[in-house]
């Protein structure tokens, strides 16, 4: 398979940087698929799970919020948060999302704490679903 | 000359600033390795993410989003100094180098900062991520997407941010970045490459500019936070010096005093035996 350059980046270091045959991400629009060669794409991304398929592995992780950009064949993906699923304590994300689940399952709080908890609830799904539980 | 006593008790004094800015200049250090590994963390994530960005506006010609529209009006400065002074000329040379106008908007995070604002004639964005040190990113997510909403609404025309570039241990430099409107630069025809937005550009850059902003106020904390910490370190450095020289030659002086008694004393029982 075709293999592109591949940079995952966010505040709190370099996630992966090198080659990759296919990453699946999940933009505001919806999980995209990207290849190698793929024409100049841009788009932003919402929490969930991402997939890294390379020649050697196929992991899933973690991510929210940013953005992910393809210039002239190179992927850059510029996240908020990017958790490889081995690296997630599910223990912890377990009782994330029961925490938000009570929240918003208690009366209805102002509109801004009822996101928060959507939020927190979205992301912690996520992690859970790419550490392999779920 | 001055009395033992004197000089002594400025000597003992002498040493307990002295111990106090070792102390400072240690804490300063051990802060200062943490510092520097989150500069190094953070570094690819604010140079690509400027990178992006820059690539997306100076291919994109064919839209008009909020956010690439010159505007005239006011501006808006976002200043990040320290919480506290003893950190040499670390907070006068940024305040130095900014450039505002009467009546602009402030976006302080330092105390200092605001110490330094309130007495001249500028309005602050909100006083209320006031403590440099304690600012995270999501924290600076949140800075983002207030102030994408402030622009979008008119409230300022311009945004910039000013803080201190770590160079490293020894030179720190104060810097700026125009952030808002994007502007694309100069080969913008060589990139004018054809890209394709999900759904569409204006969409994607609503999105995406809050992360930017809070991308690069963050990079910008933990360049200054790292600079604050390496200033203090090598101005506490040179208290210390200063104050070990200063306690060499008062006990220089002290000995002096100390023989000049005695050879006094001595003279007056050899005067008074002789009589």
């Amino acid at each position: 398979m075709n293999e592109f350059d591949l940079q995952i980046v966010t505040p709190d270091g370099i996630c992966f940087d090198g080659k990759a045959q296919k990453i699946i991400l999940r933009t505001t629009e919806g999980d995209v698929g990207i290849l190698a060669k793929r024409a100049n794409y841009v788009a932003a991304l919402s929490i969930g799970v991402a997939k890294v398929v390379t020649a050697q592995w196929e992991k899933k992780a973690a991510c929210s919020g940013g953005m992910v950009s393809v210039t002239d064949g190179v992927v850059r993906v510029v996240a908020s948060t990017f958790e490889w699923g081995e690296d997630i304590d599910i223990a912890r994300a377990e009782k994330a999302k029961e925490k938000a689940q009570n929240r918003l399952a208690s009366t209805p709080k102002s509109e801004y704490e009822y996101k928060l908890a959507e939020i927190k609830l979205k992301r912690s799904l996520a992690r859970l679903s790419a550490s392999g539980k779920n | 000359m001055a009395s033992m006593k004197a000089i002594k008790n400025r000597i003992k004094s002498v040493e307990n600033t002295r111990q106090i800015t070792k102390a400072m200049q240690l804490v300063a250090t051990s802060k200062m390795r943490k510092a520097k590994e989150k500069i190094e963390e953070s570094r690819p994530f604010f140079e690509t993410l400027s990178e992006a960005l820059s690539d997306i506006a100076s291919g994109t010609v064919d839209f008009s989003s909020p956010f690439t529209q010159k505007k005239e009006g006011k501006a808006c400065h976002i200043v990040i100094a320290g919480d506290r002074g003893l950190a040499g000329g670390y907070n006068n040379n940024l305040f130095k180098s900014l450039s505002y106008n009467d009546g602009d908007i402030i976006f302080p995070i330092g105390k200092k900062v605001v110490e330094y604002f309130s007495k001249k004639n500028v309005s602050f964005f909100t006083t209320e991520y006031q403590i440099a040190a304690d600012v995270k990113i999501s924290d600076c997510n949140s800075i983002g997407q207030a102030l994408a909403e402030a622009f979008e609404k008119g409230e300022f025309a311009s945004l910039d941010i000013y803080y201190t570039g770590f160079v490293n241990m020894l030179t720190q430099l104060p810097a700026s970045k125009e952030i808002l409107p994007l502007t694309s630069k100069g080969d913008g025809d060589k990139k004018k490459a054809l890209i394709e937005y999900d759904p569409s550009p204006e969409v994607v850059f609503a999105k995406i500019i809050p992360h930017y902003i809070g991308g690069i106020i963050y990079g910008g904390v933990c360049e200054s936070i790292a600079s604050e910490l390496s200033a203090r370190r090598t101005a506490m450095e040179n208290a210390t010096d200063n104050a070990g020289e200063i306690i060499d030659s008062l006990s220089l002086t002290y000995n002096r005093a100390r023989q000049a008694a005695i050879t006094q004393e001595i003279t007056e029982i050899v005067a008074g035996s002789n009589q």
